[in-house]
């Protein structure tokens, strides 16, 4: 291989690798049960609700829980309380408590019930 | 009307008033056949939207009531996702009732 080769080969390995980087930062349980002081009033301690209202977190997904809190910064979702909520949280902090609410047990993928 | 036959009477309408209230809250044996649409994204585990990519949501074990705010919310446009506007434009009140009735009383392994 000639040197023009090799530097365009390394410069193709060099763009594969990042665009391999994941698309959102890696969340931390640990920290997002730290963050999560806030939300313990409406979802209870570990997400698995204080009132019928309000949506049991517990187990559910980390990337729909990630995503339902940036669509709420946005405003692509609605909700007086949420909204409110949501504007304070950075990406890491929406990574971190989805990650920690995804590590708890409660929800489960709906199955057949016979 | 003889005393046995007043009990009987009694006991049948009864049991007719105590299925009531229940029944209002949505009936999960129905909702497990309005549902069966549901199921081909919401029963399958680890499925994703193509785009945005993320998880669809786990609903087994979700509370009854948040589901139905959250059907009557994408029927009304409040809240924007093609299929799940498209898929609660198709439910009655009674519908979502029975539906998030069958979600709600679902194993799950929260308390």
């Amino acid at each position: 291989m000639n040197e023009q080769h090799i530097g365009w080969t390394l410069a193709a390995a060099a763009l594969t690798l990042a665009m391999a980087a994941p698309a959102q930062a890696a969340g931390d349980p640990a920290r997002g049960k730290a963050k999560s002081e806030a939300c313990v009033a409406c979802h209870g301690v570990d997400g698995n609700g204080a009132s019928a209202a309000f949506p049991r977190l517990a187990g559910q997904h980390a990337s729909y829980l990630a995503h339902s809190l940036l669509a709420y910064t946005t405003g692509e979702r609605t909700n007086v309380i949420m909204q409110g909520f949501a504007a304070t949280l950075s990406k890491q902090d929406r990574a971190d408590l989805a990650a920690w609410y995804a590590s708890q047990k409660g929800l489960g993928t709906a199955r057949e019930q016979r | 009307m003889n005393n046995s036959r007043s009990l009987t009477l009694a006991l049948y309408l009864g049991g007719v008033l105590a299925c009531g209230p229940a029944l209002a809250e949505g009936d999960p044996q129905a909702g497990q056949t309005k549902a069966l649409p549901c199921m081909g994204c919401h029963g399958i585990p680890g499925y994703s939207n193509v785009y945005p990519t993320y998880h669809v949501p786990k609903l087994a074990g979700q509370y009854r009531e948040y589901i139905v705010a959250a059907l009557l919310a994408y029927k009304s446009g409040q809240r924007d996702h093609k299929t799940m506007i498209a898929q609660a434009s198709t439910l009655s009140d009674a519908d979502m009732q029975d539906i998030a009735a069958y979600f709600a009383a679902m194993s799950h392994e929260g308390k």
